[in-house]
C-alpha cells in the first residue's frame, strides 16, 4: 500500500504510518494544543481539602457552561443529582485522560522525522481520541447536525467557518484512514 | 401455587438481591464517524466487528442503543471509558424507560 494520499496505513504488525507536510503538522499541533488549553481552563478548586484533591474529587459538580467543554465532558446521567455526584468524582480523571491523548499526539508530531509518524496500537488509540475531541470541538462551533453537511459545503469562500469546515472534514478523513488501518488487523 | 418460568424467577431473584441490572446507553451524535463508533465498541468491550457494527447502526438509526449491561459500578466505568473516547453515553437503571 502507498501513502500517496497522505493518510495512515498499516505497516506490519502493530505499526501505523503516515507522512505529513510541515503545514499539516502545524495545523494538527495547533489544534491539539487548543484542546489541551481548553481542558486546562477548567481548573480544579480543591484547596480546602487536600485529601479530596489527592483522590481526584473536585468541587466541579455542575456541568461546564462552555458548549465545547460540555460536549467533551458530558453528563453521565439524565438525572441532575446523579450527574453532579458522578462528575464530582470522575471529571478530573476524564480531563487528565483526554489531555494525555492530546499530549501524546503533540509529542508524536513534534518528534516526527521527515514528517513521518509511526504509531503503535496505543499511540493510534490516543490519536483517535484526540482527533475525535478536536472534531467534537469544531463540530460544536460549526453547529454540525445530522443533515447540515450540505449547508456547510455551501459556505461562502470568505466565510471564516469555511476554513474551519475544511479542517474538520480533513480530520474526519484522517481519522477514517487510521481506523481502516486498525480494522485491517481485526479481520 | 403460581408456576414461575425461568425468566420471572430470574427477575425476582435480581429484585430480592438488589442487583437490578443497569445499562449503558450510547446516543447518536452527528460528529462521530460511524466507523469510529464501531471501532470504539470493539476496542472497549471486545465485541466482534459484526456485533459492534450492529450496535452502531442501532445508535445511528434509532438514536440510541444499550451497549452494555451490569452493575451500576460497572456501567459507571463503561460510561467513563466511552466519554474518554468522545462517545455520548449515559447510564441508568435497566428497568427504566430508555
Amino acid at each position: 500500500m502507498t501513502d500517496n494520499e497522505h493518510g495512515f496505513f498499516r505497516h506490519g504488525d502493530n505499526s501505523y504510518l503516515a507522512k505529513f507536510s510541515e503545514s499539516e503538522r502545524e495545523v494538527l499541533t495547533n489544534l491539539v494544543q487548543q484542546i489541551i488549553e481548553l481542558l486546562a481552563e477548567r481548573v480544579d478548586h480543591h484547596n480546602d481539602d487536600p485529601l479530596a484533591a489527592m483522590v481526584g474529587i473536585t468541587v466541579h459538580d455542575t456541568p461546564p457552561e462552555d458548549e465545547v467543554l460540555l460536549r467533551l465532558l458530558p453528563n453521565a446521567y439524565a438525572d441532575q443529582v446523579d450527574a453532579s455526584e458522578f462528575r464530582r468524582y470522575t471529571e478530573s480523571t476524564l480531563r487528565q485522560k483526554k489531555q494525555a491523548h492530546a499530549m501524546a499526539m503533540r509529542m508524536h508530531l513534534q518528534e516526527a522525522i521527515n514528517g513521518e509518524i509511526e504509531l503503535d496500537h496505543d499511540g493510534a488509540n490516543a490519536w483517535l481520541g484526540a482527533m475525535n475531541d478536536v472534531r467534537l470541538a469544531l463540530g460544536v462551533r460549526l453547529k454540525v447536525e445530522e443533515n447540515s453537511h450540505e449547508d456547510l459545503e455551501l459556505l461562502a469562500p470568505d466565510d471564516p467557518m469555511r476554513a474551519v469546515y475544511a479542517v474538520y472534514s480533513w480530520l474526519g478523513w484522517l481519522q477514517e484512514s487510521l481506523i481502516s488501518a486498525l480494522m485491517d488487523d481485526s479481520e | 401455587m403460581v408456576k414461575l418460568n425461568d425468566k420471572i424467577e430470574e427477575e425476582l431473584k435480581a429484585i430480592f438481591n438488589g442487583d437490578i441490572p443497569w445499562v449503558t446507553i450510547v446516543w447518536d451524535d452527528p460528529v462521530n464517524l460511524m466507523t469510529y463508533v464501531t471501532y470504539v465498541l470493539m476496542e472497549l468491550f471486545g465485541y466482534n466487528k459484526e456485533k459492534a457494527h450492529e450496535l452502531m447502526m442501532k445508535v445511528h438509526t434509532e438514536g440510541k442503543a444499550v451497549v452494555s449491561t451490569g452493575s451500576r459500578e460497572e456501567m459507571e466505568h463503561d460510561v467513563a471509558r466511552l466519554h474518554e473516547y468522545g462517545l455520548w453515553a449515559t447510564l441508568q437503571r435497566g428497568d427504566q424507560a430508555l
